[in-house]
């Protein structure tokens, strides 16, 4: 694999950087086609998720208040979500694979500085996110009829936010691999994301929600992404729906991208 | 190897067992499968890596649903019910028990594959204790679990119309689904000798769950998803066990909740020690 890489990087400069960065994206995403293994979280877990969500609550559409009808309008952004949270963990799973297997060593010896080795698998979580986006949104319009009332816009909404939490998941797996430097640090990132998921409007309106998940719900950051991202599927996109969104994703991006470089600057200065 | 599992290997050495069983005549019979028992309990309480999170999933995931799905009760179709938590009671459990049935098979596969099932073989232990030693871990596990999430339930409220009958019609469905379940993975080991194609089969139990009336009653579902869900055997395990829960007790529902369980229990274990005869008579 480093054959692949570092023979072909020109010593030096910020096109060396970018260069670096782009092959350990592309690098990333051969290791899913490379095994089979990758293909259930990247892939069908989230189609699954999608389709199981929808099936067994469907007649939540029936409820007033819930803001759509069919289910699917409701879900496709939380399947989205699950498969985007996938893919940020997959970027700190390989990084913690190449410090087990000794390959990181190597890398830190490529030239370009340290910000490729970051930007590197945050890259290929960008571009692993575009499989379970593009094909939770192909299944919802087929199988489950989704309407997209917001037209293109409502699709970027999906993507904007897909790309950011992908960015986010990916920096959070990131600082727990510079600390433990094992695929141990995946175990440990699976439950907060897991949890921070869960506990938002992922499957019901707020509204909808009583007691001590309201409460957490309310000021879960990813509740403002996912009314961004499912905004499209419920009515036309409003900027009103979209700022407080964006603003989360930037501050989740800016708190874990910070963390995971301060980590990583202090293990390879 | 882990740490933990050499341990677990040194501590029940086969010599140690086989010096039990000996000499291999028909009363010892019960005595190995004590042995191998205890050995397979020892295992799955050991694994808390594996035991805490099949736990605390089904306990958090029913105290999301309770909270969020509390307006759903009303829906015209759905079970008249106090809370969502009584509702959700049998799947949380059966959740619980699925997520560690499969160890067993995953345990065989491992001692397939780190060559103690062939010193086990080439000693004196009848042939079935080795499977029976094997889903008592799973039986254990499962019937510690279920008390454990009923207990939570009860804590937060949760209620159980059909009274101390239905509780332990509750615990027997777990065991029996355990051993079922558990049965597969032994019958996958047998046949594969790998511990990657048995833990593969786990993605398979849970969704056979989700695609069930496990969280959400069938009567609100529709098209073919509904269909699925209807044919689920663990549709029919659970329907029965959930009027147990939220109408009271009722025999015809202990039988259903028992007997299907029950049954595909002795198929599965059936088919476990025919493959397992199968691959003694291939060497």
């Amino acid at each position: 694999m480093s054959a692949a890489i570092a023979p072909s990087v020109p010593v030096g400069g910020a096109a060396t950087a970018v260069r670096l960065i782009w092959r350990l994206s592309v690098r990333g995403m051969l290791r899913i086609a490379r095994r089979p293994s990758l293909i259930i979280p990247t892939l069908i877990m989230p189609v699954f998720l999608l389709v199981s969500f929808s099936g067994s609550f469907s007649g939540l559409g029936g409820l007033q208040g819930y803001g759509t009808d069919n289910v699917y309008n409701w879900m496709t952004a939380y399947a989205v979500l699950q498969g985007v949270s996938f893919a940020g963990v997959g970027a700190a799973g390989m990084t913690a694979e190449d410090m087990e297997n000794g390959f990181y060593d190597r890398l830190l010896l490529v030239p370009g500085g340290r910000l490729p080795l970051l930007l590197g698998p945050i890259g290929y979580s960008l571009l692993r996110s575009l499989i379970p986006t593009t094909m939770v949104l192909l299944v919802a319009y087929t199988l489950g009829s989704a309407d997209v009332a917001g037209g293109v816009a409502g699709v970027a909404m999906v993507y904007l936010g897909a790309f950011g939490v992908a960015t986010a998941f990916a920096c959070l797996g990131l600082f727990a691999v510079f600390i433990l430097k094992s695929m141990r640090a995946l175990l440990a990132i699976q439950v907060p994301i897991f949890m921070i998921t869960f506990l938002s409007i992922g499957q019901v309106p707020l509204s909808f929600q009583t007691g001590w998940l309201h409460a957490v719900s309310r000021i879960n950051p990813i509740t403002p992404v996912l009314t961004m991202m499912r905004q499209g599927f419920l009515g036309p996109v409003t900027w009103a729906d979209s700022w407080p969104g964006l603003v989360a994703l930037l501050a989740l991006v800016g708190f874990f991208g910070i963390g995971a470089w301060v980590m990583l600057r202090r293990m390879a200065p | 190897m882990t740490a933990a599992r050499a341990d677990d290997q040194s501590a029940d050495d086969p010599s140690a067992v086989g010096a039990g069983m000996e000499p291999p005549h028909r009363g010892s019979v019960l005595a190995q499968a004590v042995e191998l028992s205890r050995r397979s309990i020892r295992t799955s309480f050991r694994n808390m890596a594996a035991f805490i999170p099949g736990l605390v999933f089904p306990l958090m995931l029913a105290a999301v649903y309770s909270a969020q799905f509390s307006r759903a009760l009303a829906l015209p179709g759905f079970p008249k019910v106090d809370s969502f938590l009584d509702f959700i009671v049998p799947a949380s459990i059966l959740q619980s028990v699925s997520f560690g049935a499969t160890a067993a098979g995953a345990e065989l596969a491992l001692d397939i594959e780190g060559g103690f099932f062939d010193r086990l073989v080439s000693s004196p232990v009848a042939r079935v204790t080795i499977l029976i030693g094997r889903l008592a871990g799973s039986a254990v596990e499962a019937l510690v679990k279920s008390i454990i999430v009923l207990i939570v339930f009860f804590v937060f409220g949760a209620r159980v119309d059909g009274g101390v009958g239905a509780v332990i019609v509750l615990l027997v469905a777990s065991v029996l689904l355990a051993l079922a379940i558990g049965a597969v993975g032994l019958l996958l080991a047998i046949r594969t000798g790998s511990q990657e194609a048995v833990n593969a089969t786990f993605p398979l139990v849970f969704v056979t769950l989700f695609v069930s009336s496990a969280f959400f009653p069938t009567e609100l579902m529709t098209g073919w998803y509904q269909a699925v869900a209807q044919n689920n055997p663990i549709t029919w395990i659970i329907d029965p066990l959930r009027r147990l829960v939220i109408e009271g007790w009722s025999w015809s529902d202990a039988g259903l909740a028992i007997g299907l369980p029950g049954a595909l229990a002795v198929l599965t274990m059936a088919a476990a020690v025919l493959g397992l005869q199968r691959k003694m008579a291939s060497r």
